[in-house]
């Protein structure tokens, strides 16, 4: 803002600002302009954070709720959560899920990614084959879960039979039995969502430096070399964003659980997140729901805390914050 | 072919193993596309074809009117009119709230709650919504709108659509220089007129594009509608998963039908190629 000199055309207001001010309105507009978004965030997240909080504490049902007779019982919902069997069974669930699903999507986006930049020479077809590799993520979620429950049917499903034509399987395997539906679950998952991971390490290696390369090529490095030494050192926030991502994502994650097993056979692919919802939706047990809700909560807190400090890292390299 | 002459080859020196990583790379594109492909064909199937013991590969013959016949069911067509009038509804409000608030972090930081205030609206994204479902919809249950109509999703998918758009804004906002402002307002523009007529027109390429995010995202979403509406409005993504559920499954229609449903976003997406690599990495993390 250097010396602005002309004069006849300048508005008074604009003649009057304060010299050194970066703000040119009134002090009151900004946080108008924010301020819409903010109280509205509270209304529908906040607001029902507390609440949840507080019934966490309450032995709250549908019942009670509605007569308004719930009563204080300090932790016993926590305690029963973590005493029911159901619960570790779903953590146990999710840590299976978050190896081979979450890690491995991370793991395999990421070499996806690098490979189609390193390898794919023409600019055309690279873009034309990631928009491919990641069409699935844009995919609605009920729609994933239904066409993967027609893909697994057991008895005339299209993966059983190519796999019986590929020679792999020698009998149908049931896709929707006890122990075998979370692995399902899981394989359309991370169809679902590895292209989150490839898009997002796709976009950070683009992004540095050639000159680095440059000199790594003078230098002699080789392939792996360079891989080893120079990208993946620079893209370790990128891939770090990639898996807290998908953790975060896996704590919350509810959709193709719900469409194509509902937790079952007998609650054995189960999440946390899945039972926060029957237990609260289902069965109206409140309390007991809350309970769940706050133990997701809280690592989600940590995971988004862990997110932000990445994330303004790699804003603050790429000039955006 | 226009490859960066920067760009080192460092599977080069091994043409063998380019090869396996290319290979790798077929497999899953392959992969990829399977379920896709599988989702067309058995879309042009005869029922009889898809309950055959063993699944053909390729239709016997077409039937496009398979497709016909989702249109003409009157409740399939409102789903898809309520997803979208949900859709619409959400993205204008998402966009407008956005681009404000944007703005005022882009022009204005420090007045406008500075780099922490926007992290915790970027925060909200990632919020799990299991921990709100209950008190959300006592919430909308208590209004008079209630929670079975469209108004009630077009308000919660605020949730994840608002700050990604008030983000993404914040971003464009910031590349669009301030000195063409600041002329504006020598040639006595007030600071609304200058917004509205200098900064807007140049970030509106910025903003089609987190239209259509933010319009696929509130298209898609699931868990909010298969909870809040189901009665007065049904949206598509709660209507196709039951589409199997009667004595009979009718794969070939649920197929038509989906597919008819994600056209519109893998359309969108294609569009968005241009914002897909510089900063929609931001914009992906999931509702």
């Amino acid at each position: 803002m250097t010396a602005k000199t002309t004069t006849q055309t300048e508005p008074q207001w604009f003649v009057n600002r304060k010299p050194g001010r970066s703000i040119i309105v009134a002090r009151w507009v900004p946080v108008a302009l924010v301020s819409a978004p903010v109280l509205i965030l509270f209304a529908i997240v906040i607001y029902p954070t507390i609440w949840m909080f507080y019934h966490a504490l309450q032995d709250t049902n549908m019942v009670r709720l509605f007569q308004g007779s719930w009563s204080y019982v300090g932790f016993a919902n926590f305690a029963g959560v973590l005493g029911a069997e159901r619960f570790w069974n779903s953590v146990v669930n999710l840590l299976v899920y978050l190896s081979f699903g979450a890690c491995l999507q991370v793991l395999l986006g990421a070499a996806l990614a690098l490979i189609l930049y390193e390898t794919v020479k023409s600019n055309a077809l690279r873009t034309t084959l990631l928009i491919l590799m990641v069409l699935p993520m844009m995919l609605p979620p009920s729609i994933v879960g239904v066409v993967w429950r027609f893909l697994l049917t057991p008895s005339n499903g299209a993966i059983n039979q190519a796999l019986l034509n590929l020679g792999l399987i020698d009998s149908h395997i049931e896709w929707f039995n006890a122990g075998v539906s979370l692995w399902s679950v899981i394989i359309a998952d991370v169809w679902n969502w590895t292209a989150l991971p490839l898009l997002i390490v796709y976009s950070g290696r683009v992004s540095l430096p050639p000159a680095v390369y440059e000199a790594a090529q003078v230098d002699g490095a080789d392939g792996w070399t360079t891989l080893r030494r120079i990208t993946l050192p620079m893209l370790k926030e990128i891939i770090a964003i990639a898996f807290i991502i998908r953790f975060m994502d896996a704590l919350k994650f509810v959709d193709l659980v719900f469409v194509m097993t509902s937790g079952g056979p007998a609650q054995s692919s189960e999440l946390p997140a899945y039972i926060a919802f029957q237990r609260g939706i289902r069965s109206f047990e409140i309390g007991e729901a809350a309970a769940y809700a706050i133990i997701i909560f809280i690592f989600s807190a940590v995971l988004i805390t862990l997110f932000l400090k990445y994330i303004k890292k790699v804003l603050n390299a790429q000039g955006f914050a | 072919m226009t490859r960066a002459p920067s760009r080192p080859p460092p599977a080069g020196r091994w043409p063998l193993i380019r090869a396996l990583l290319l290979a790798f790379l077929a497999v899953w594109l392959l992969l990829t596309l399977f379920p896709i492909y599988w989702q067309f064909i058995t879309a042009f199937k005869s029922t009889g074809e898809t309950n055959l013991t063993v699944p053909t590969f390729w239709p016997r013959e077409w039937h496009p009117e398979n497709f016909a016949a989702i249109f003409f069911e009157r409740s399939n067509l409102n789903a898809l009119i309520d997803s979208f009038l949900i859709a619409t509804g959400n993205t204008l409000a998402s966009l407008f709230l956005g681009s404000l608030a944007g703005y005022a972090f882009a022009r204005f930081p420090r007045q406008a709650g500075g780099e922490n205030l926007a992290f915790w609206i970027l925060s909200n994204r990632m919020f799990p919504p299991v921990a709100v479902l209950i008190p959300l919809f006592l919430l909308f249950d208590s209004l008079p709108w209630g929670t079975d109509s469209r108004l009630s999703l077009i308000i919660l998918y605020l949730i994840f659509n608002m700050p990604l758009a008030t983000w993404l804004m914040m971003v464009f906002f910031r590349d669009a220089p301030r000195e063409l402002e600041e002329a504006a307002y020598l040639d006595g523009y007030t600071p609304a007129r200058a917004f509205i007529k200098v900064t807007l027109p140049l970030v509106l390429p910025g903003m089609i594009s987190v239209a259509m995010l933010c319009w696929i995202f509130a298209w898609n979403e699931y868990l909010f509608a298969n909870l809040f509406v189901g009665t007065e409005v049904r949206t598509f993504t709660i209507v196709i998963p039951t589409f199997s559920h009667g004595s009979q499954t009718l794969w070939n229609l649920q197929m038509a039908f989906s597919l008819i449903a994600m056209l519109p976003p893998v359309v969108m997406f294609i569009a968005l190629r241009r914002y897909m690599v510089r900063g929609l990495s931001l914009g992906v993390v999931k509702g």
